[in-house]
Protein backbone atom coordinates (compact mmCIF):
# COMPACT_ATOMS: atom_id res chain seq x y z
CA UNK A 1 0.00 0.00 0.00
CA UNK A 2 1.21 3.63 -0.94
CA UNK A 3 1.79 5.75 1.48
CA UNK A 4 -1.03 7.75 -0.58
CA UNK A 5 -3.82 5.51 -0.03
CA UNK A 6 -3.02 5.09 3.48
CA UNK A 7 -2.96 9.19 3.79
CA UNK A 8 -6.42 9.35 1.89
CA UNK A 9 -7.81 6.46 3.84
CA UNK A 10 -6.71 8.01 7.50
CA UNK A 11 -7.73 11.53 6.26
CA UNK A 12 -11.32 10.13 5.18
CA UNK A 13 -11.79 9.02 8.76
CA UNK A 14 -11.00 12.62 10.04
CA UNK A 15 -13.50 13.64 7.39
CA UNK A 16 -16.38 10.70 8.28
CA UNK A 17 -16.03 11.46 11.56
CA UNK A 18 -15.49 15.46 12.16
CA UNK A 19 -16.59 17.06 8.65
CA UNK A 20 -13.50 18.50 8.81
CA UNK A 21 -12.45 19.82 4.84
CA UNK A 22 -10.14 17.79 3.25
CA UNK A 23 -8.05 20.73 2.39
CA UNK A 24 -7.32 21.04 5.94
CA UNK A 25 -5.90 17.96 6.87
CA UNK A 26 -2.67 18.27 6.03
CA UNK A 27 0.82 16.44 7.55
CA UNK A 28 1.94 19.01 9.96
CA UNK A 29 -1.92 20.08 11.42
CA UNK A 30 -1.76 19.40 14.92
CA UNK A 31 -4.69 17.35 16.20
CA UNK A 32 -5.49 19.41 19.30
CA UNK A 33 -4.07 22.45 18.77
CA UNK A 34 -4.83 23.06 14.81
CA UNK A 35 -7.87 20.40 13.87
CA UNK A 36 -9.24 21.59 17.99
CA UNK A 37 -9.41 17.73 18.83
CA UNK A 38 -9.73 17.21 22.20
CA UNK A 39 -9.49 13.98 24.20
CA UNK A 40 -12.87 12.74 23.91
CA UNK A 41 -12.89 13.40 20.28
CA UNK A 42 -9.77 11.09 19.82
CA UNK A 43 -11.88 8.58 21.46
CA UNK A 44 -14.09 8.69 18.13
CA UNK A 45 -11.12 9.07 16.31
CA UNK A 46 -9.46 5.57 17.42
CA UNK A 47 -13.01 4.28 16.86
CA UNK A 48 -13.01 5.63 13.06
CA UNK A 49 -9.35 4.20 12.43
CA UNK A 50 -9.96 1.12 14.27
CA UNK A 51 -12.90 0.24 11.89
CA UNK A 52 -11.06 1.63 8.65
CA UNK A 53 -8.10 -0.75 9.52
CA UNK A 54 -9.80 -3.41 11.38
CA UNK A 55 -6.64 -2.92 14.31
CA UNK A 56 -7.20 -2.93 17.49
CA UNK A 57 -5.36 0.08 18.72
CA UNK A 58 -6.57 0.54 22.46
CA UNK A 59 -3.60 -0.76 23.57
CA UNK A 60 -1.52 0.99 21.83
CA UNK A 61 0.81 3.21 23.77
CA UNK A 62 2.29 4.68 20.18
CA UNK A 63 -1.37 6.68 19.94
CA UNK A 64 -0.21 8.60 23.17
CA UNK A 65 2.47 10.12 21.20
CA UNK A 66 0.67 11.29 18.47
CA UNK A 67 0.41 15.01 18.12
CA UNK A 68 0.15 15.99 14.15
CA UNK A 69 -1.47 14.07 11.44
CA UNK A 70 1.80 13.24 10.19
CA UNK A 71 2.34 11.08 13.73
CA UNK A 72 -0.84 9.76 12.46
CA UNK A 73 0.44 8.32 8.80
CA UNK A 74 3.78 7.29 10.32
CA UNK A 75 2.03 5.17 13.21
CA UNK A 76 -0.10 3.55 10.30
CA UNK A 77 2.44 3.12 7.73
CA UNK A 78 4.27 1.07 10.62
CA UNK A 79 1.64 -0.74 11.99
CA UNK A 80 0.54 -2.08 8.35
CA UNK A 81 3.74 -3.34 7.45
CA UNK A 82 3.43 -5.48 11.05
CA UNK A 83 0.30 -6.68 9.54
CA UNK A 84 0.44 -7.35 5.68
CA UNK A 85 -2.67 -9.10 5.89
CA UNK A 86 -4.34 -5.79 5.97
CA UNK A 87 -3.18 -4.72 2.25
CA UNK A 88 -5.36 -7.49 1.43
CA UNK A 89 -8.33 -6.67 3.49
CA UNK A 90 -7.99 -2.74 2.74
CA UNK A 91 -7.88 -3.21 -0.66
CA UNK A 92 -10.94 -5.28 -0.88
CA UNK A 93 -12.74 -2.11 0.92
CA UNK A 94 -15.03 0.12 -1.50
CA UNK B 1 -11.21 52.86 42.30
CA UNK B 2 -13.95 51.82 39.82
CA UNK B 3 -13.29 47.76 40.64
CA UNK B 4 -13.38 48.93 44.61
CA UNK B 5 -17.07 50.67 43.72
CA UNK B 6 -18.42 47.13 41.48
CA UNK B 7 -16.92 44.58 44.48
CA UNK B 8 -18.71 47.18 47.00
CA UNK B 9 -21.67 46.79 45.32
CA UNK B 10 -22.10 43.31 44.63
CA UNK B 11 -21.28 42.75 48.56
CA UNK B 12 -23.68 45.31 49.63
CA UNK B 13 -26.22 43.59 47.46
CA UNK B 14 -25.74 40.14 48.68
CA UNK B 15 -25.60 41.27 52.21
CA UNK B 16 -29.51 43.03 51.64
CA UNK B 17 -30.61 40.39 50.04
CA UNK B 18 -29.73 37.92 52.42
CA UNK B 19 -30.93 39.93 55.11
CA UNK B 20 -34.09 39.82 53.24
CA UNK B 21 -34.62 36.27 52.48
CA UNK B 22 -32.35 35.61 55.70
CA UNK B 23 -34.62 33.13 57.35
CA UNK B 24 -35.72 31.48 54.11
CA UNK B 25 -32.23 30.86 53.25
CA UNK B 26 -31.29 29.39 57.05
CA UNK B 27 -34.63 27.30 57.21
CA UNK B 28 -33.40 25.80 53.35
CA UNK B 29 -30.18 24.70 54.58
CA UNK B 30 -31.95 22.28 56.86
CA UNK B 31 -34.02 20.77 54.67
CA UNK B 32 -32.69 17.20 53.20
CA UNK B 33 -29.85 17.69 50.89
CA UNK B 34 -32.37 17.42 47.25
CA UNK B 35 -35.44 19.52 48.51
CA UNK B 36 -32.36 22.14 50.59
CA UNK B 37 -30.65 22.28 46.69
CA UNK B 38 -33.84 23.07 44.70
CA UNK B 39 -34.44 26.22 47.35
CA UNK B 40 -31.17 26.70 46.96
CA UNK B 41 -30.74 27.41 43.34
CA UNK B 42 -34.12 29.29 43.54
CA UNK B 43 -32.37 31.50 46.00
CA UNK B 44 -29.27 31.85 44.34
CA UNK B 45 -31.46 32.71 41.13
CA UNK B 46 -33.00 35.71 43.06
CA UNK B 47 -29.92 36.54 44.50
CA UNK B 48 -27.85 36.73 40.61
CA UNK B 49 -30.78 38.79 39.31
CA UNK B 50 -30.36 41.46 41.98
CA UNK B 51 -26.69 41.64 41.76
CA UNK B 52 -26.83 42.03 37.96
CA UNK B 53 -29.67 44.27 37.30
CA UNK B 54 -29.29 46.68 40.87
CA UNK B 55 -25.73 46.01 42.09
CA UNK B 56 -24.17 46.41 38.53
CA UNK B 57 -26.39 48.85 37.04
CA UNK B 58 -24.99 51.99 37.97
CA UNK B 59 -21.93 50.41 36.41
CA UNK B 60 -23.25 48.42 33.30
CA UNK B 61 -26.51 47.44 32.28
CA UNK B 62 -27.80 44.02 31.83
CA UNK B 63 -30.24 43.45 28.43
CA UNK B 64 -31.91 40.21 28.01
CA UNK B 65 -33.14 38.64 24.63
CA UNK B 66 -34.76 35.24 24.51
CA UNK B 67 -34.81 34.40 20.74
CA UNK B 68 -36.11 30.99 22.55
CA UNK B 69 -39.30 32.90 23.75
CA UNK B 70 -41.81 29.97 24.43
CA UNK B 71 -39.09 26.99 24.55
CA UNK B 72 -39.73 25.75 28.11
CA UNK B 73 -37.74 22.20 27.99
CA UNK B 74 -34.89 21.80 30.20
CA UNK B 75 -31.75 21.34 28.94
CA UNK B 76 -27.97 22.15 28.35
CA UNK B 77 -27.10 25.88 28.19
CA UNK B 78 -24.34 26.21 26.61
CA UNK B 79 -22.14 29.66 26.98
CA UNK B 80 -19.52 31.69 25.40
CA UNK B 81 -17.30 32.43 28.61
CA UNK B 82 -15.45 35.94 28.63
CA UNK B 83 -15.32 36.73 32.23
CA UNK B 84 -16.17 36.11 35.86
CA UNK B 85 -19.52 38.11 35.77
CA UNK B 86 -20.98 35.01 33.48
CA UNK B 87 -22.23 33.72 36.64
CA UNK B 88 -24.25 36.10 38.01
CA UNK B 89 -25.44 36.91 34.17
CA UNK B 90 -27.26 33.22 33.92
CA UNK B 91 -29.64 34.21 36.06
CA UNK B 92 -30.78 36.12 33.54
CA UNK B 93 -32.54 33.12 31.75
CA UNK B 94 -34.57 33.39 35.07
CA UNK B 95 -34.30 29.46 34.77
CA UNK B 96 -33.68 26.84 37.84
CA UNK B 97 -30.06 25.40 36.53
CA UNK B 98 -26.60 24.46 37.70
CA UNK B 99 -23.50 25.45 36.48
CA UNK B 100 -20.45 23.46 35.55
CA UNK B 101 -17.78 24.86 36.99
CA UNK B 102 -14.20 24.75 36.73
CA UNK B 103 -12.93 23.67 40.71
CA UNK B 104 -11.60 27.71 42.09
CA UNK B 105 -15.54 29.22 42.08
CA UNK B 106 -16.16 26.60 44.29
CA UNK B 107 -13.93 27.00 46.99
CA UNK B 108 -14.94 30.63 47.07
CA UNK B 109 -15.88 31.97 50.22
CA UNK B 110 -19.86 32.57 50.54
CA UNK B 111 -20.06 31.56 46.42
CA UNK B 112 -18.47 28.10 47.19
CA UNK B 113 -20.57 27.52 49.76
CA UNK B 114 -23.93 28.23 48.02
CA UNK B 115 -22.82 26.75 44.74
CA UNK B 116 -22.22 23.56 46.40
CA UNK B 117 -25.32 23.40 48.27
CA UNK B 118 -27.46 23.84 44.62
CA UNK B 119 -25.67 20.53 43.35
CA UNK B 120 -23.32 22.95 41.05
CA UNK B 121 -21.08 20.78 39.05
CA UNK B 122 -16.72 20.79 39.57
CA UNK B 123 -15.50 19.65 36.68
CA UNK B 124 -12.01 18.81 38.20
CA UNK B 125 -14.23 16.47 41.29
CA UNK B 126 -16.85 14.98 39.39
CA UNK B 127 -15.82 11.80 37.46
CA UNK B 128 -17.05 11.75 33.57
CA UNK B 129 -19.42 8.52 34.21
CA UNK B 130 -21.30 10.12 36.42
CA UNK B 131 -22.31 12.92 34.39
CA UNK B 132 -24.83 10.96 32.94
CA UNK B 133 -26.77 9.80 35.85
CA UNK B 134 -26.56 13.10 37.68
CA UNK B 135 -27.70 15.50 34.67
CA UNK B 136 -30.15 12.83 33.72
CA UNK B 137 -32.17 13.28 37.23
CA UNK B 138 -31.84 16.90 37.26
CA UNK B 139 -33.33 17.18 33.53
CA UNK B 140 -36.23 15.11 35.03
CA UNK B 141 -36.99 17.26 37.80
CA UNK B 142 -37.30 20.23 35.35
CA UNK B 143 -33.22 21.75 36.14
CA UNK B 144 -31.23 22.77 33.71
CA UNK B 145 -27.27 22.79 32.90
CA UNK B 146 -25.34 25.53 32.28
CA UNK B 147 -22.02 24.73 30.93
CA UNK B 148 -19.14 27.00 29.36
CA UNK B 149 -17.47 24.34 27.03
CA UNK B 150 -14.38 27.17 26.71
CA UNK B 151 -13.62 25.97 30.45
CA UNK B 152 -11.74 28.91 30.88
CA UNK B 153 -12.85 32.62 31.16
CA UNK B 154 -10.94 33.98 27.93
CA UNK B 155 -11.24 37.82 28.90
CA UNK B 156 -11.51 38.71 25.24
CA UNK B 157 -13.51 38.48 22.51
CA UNK B 158 -12.54 36.06 20.79
CA UNK B 159 -13.94 32.20 21.96
CA UNK B 160 -11.67 29.48 22.73
CA UNK B 161 -12.16 26.56 21.51
CA UNK B 162 -14.83 24.08 22.91
CA UNK B 163 -14.63 21.12 24.66
CA UNK B 164 -16.60 18.16 23.50
CA UNK B 165 -17.74 16.38 26.52
CA UNK B 166 -20.96 18.65 27.57
CA UNK B 167 -21.97 17.98 23.60
CA UNK B 168 -21.42 13.95 24.01
CA UNK B 169 -23.41 13.89 27.10
CA UNK B 170 -25.94 15.75 25.24
CA UNK B 171 -25.86 13.39 22.35
CA UNK B 172 -25.34 9.96 24.61
CA UNK B 173 -29.11 11.61 26.50
CA UNK B 174 -30.89 13.41 23.71
CA UNK B 175 -30.93 16.85 25.35
CA UNK B 176 -31.84 19.76 23.56
CA UNK B 177 -28.99 22.44 23.95
CA UNK B 178 -29.92 26.37 23.47
CA UNK B 179 -26.64 28.18 22.66
CA UNK B 180 -26.59 31.15 24.43
CA UNK B 181 -24.18 34.64 24.06
CA UNK B 182 -22.79 37.18 26.22
CA UNK B 183 -21.02 40.25 24.82
CA UNK B 184 -19.64 43.18 26.50
CA UNK B 185 -18.83 42.10 29.34
CA UNK B 186 -15.03 40.73 28.08
CA UNK B 187 -13.25 43.32 30.88
CA UNK B 188 -15.98 43.56 33.34
CA UNK B 189 -13.64 42.14 35.06
CA UNK B 190 -10.94 41.43 33.46
CA UNK B 191 -8.78 37.97 33.91
CA UNK B 192 -6.85 40.14 36.65
CA UNK B 193 -10.62 40.84 38.49
CA UNK B 194 -10.40 44.60 37.40
CA UNK B 195 -13.68 46.05 36.64
CA UNK B 196 -12.78 48.65 33.23
CA UNK B 197 -15.79 50.84 31.88
CA UNK B 198 -17.99 49.20 30.24
CA UNK B 199 -21.79 50.42 29.62
CA UNK B 200 -23.84 47.03 28.33
CA UNK B 201 -23.90 43.55 28.55
CA UNK B 202 -26.05 41.80 26.34
CA UNK B 203 -27.09 38.29 26.79
CA UNK B 204 -29.15 36.45 24.40
CA UNK B 205 -30.29 32.99 24.39
CA UNK B 206 -30.43 30.79 20.63
CA UNK B 207 -33.61 28.95 19.75
CA UNK B 208 -32.78 25.28 20.71
CA UNK B 209 -31.10 22.87 18.62
CA UNK B 210 -33.32 19.28 19.15
CA UNK B 211 -32.03 16.01 19.63
CA UNK B 212 -33.30 14.99 16.27
CA UNK B 213 -31.51 17.82 14.64
CA UNK B 214 -28.43 16.49 15.62
CA UNK B 215 -29.27 12.83 15.73
CA UNK B 216 -27.48 12.09 12.37
CA UNK B 217 -24.25 14.26 13.16
CA UNK B 218 -21.19 11.69 13.09
CA UNK B 219 -19.74 12.86 16.59
CA UNK B 220 -19.94 15.34 19.15
CA UNK B 221 -17.45 17.18 17.48
CA UNK B 222 -19.54 18.21 14.97
CA UNK B 223 -22.43 19.40 16.86
CA UNK B 224 -19.72 21.30 19.31
CA UNK B 225 -18.49 22.40 16.17
CA UNK B 226 -22.04 23.97 14.75
CA UNK B 227 -22.76 25.60 18.31
CA UNK B 228 -19.43 27.35 18.59
CA UNK B 229 -19.98 28.83 15.27
CA UNK B 230 -24.29 29.73 16.03
CA UNK B 231 -22.15 31.16 18.90
CA UNK B 232 -19.62 32.99 17.07
CA UNK B 233 -21.56 34.55 14.57
CA UNK B 234 -24.21 35.45 17.32
CA UNK B 235 -21.57 37.23 19.74
CA UNK B 236 -20.06 39.56 16.82
CA UNK B 237 -23.23 40.82 15.93
CA UNK B 238 -23.75 41.49 19.38
CA UNK B 239 -20.17 43.28 19.89
CA UNK B 240 -21.21 44.99 16.74
CA UNK B 241 -24.13 46.06 18.13
CA UNK B 242 -22.06 47.24 21.24
CA UNK B 243 -18.91 48.96 20.00
CA UNK B 244 -18.44 50.31 16.61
Amino acid sequence: MTRETLISLINQVFVDKFELDPADLTPEKRIFEDLELDSLDVVDLITGLQHTFGIPLRDNKELLQIRTLANIYDLFEKLVQEHPELEEKLAKKP
Amino acid sequence: MRSILVYLSITLCIVLYLTVVGIPYLITLMLPAETCAHYMRILTLYMGKAVIYMALRPFARVEYTDSAAGEKAPGIYICNHRAATDAFLMAAFGIEAIQIVNGWPMKLPFFGFNARKCGYLDSTQTPLESYPQIVRKLLDKGVCIIAFPEGTRSGARQMNPFHSGIFKLAMDLKIPIYPCCIAGNERFPDRAFKFHKTERILVKRLPSIDPETYANMPSAFVLKKKVRSLIEEETSKMDAELAP
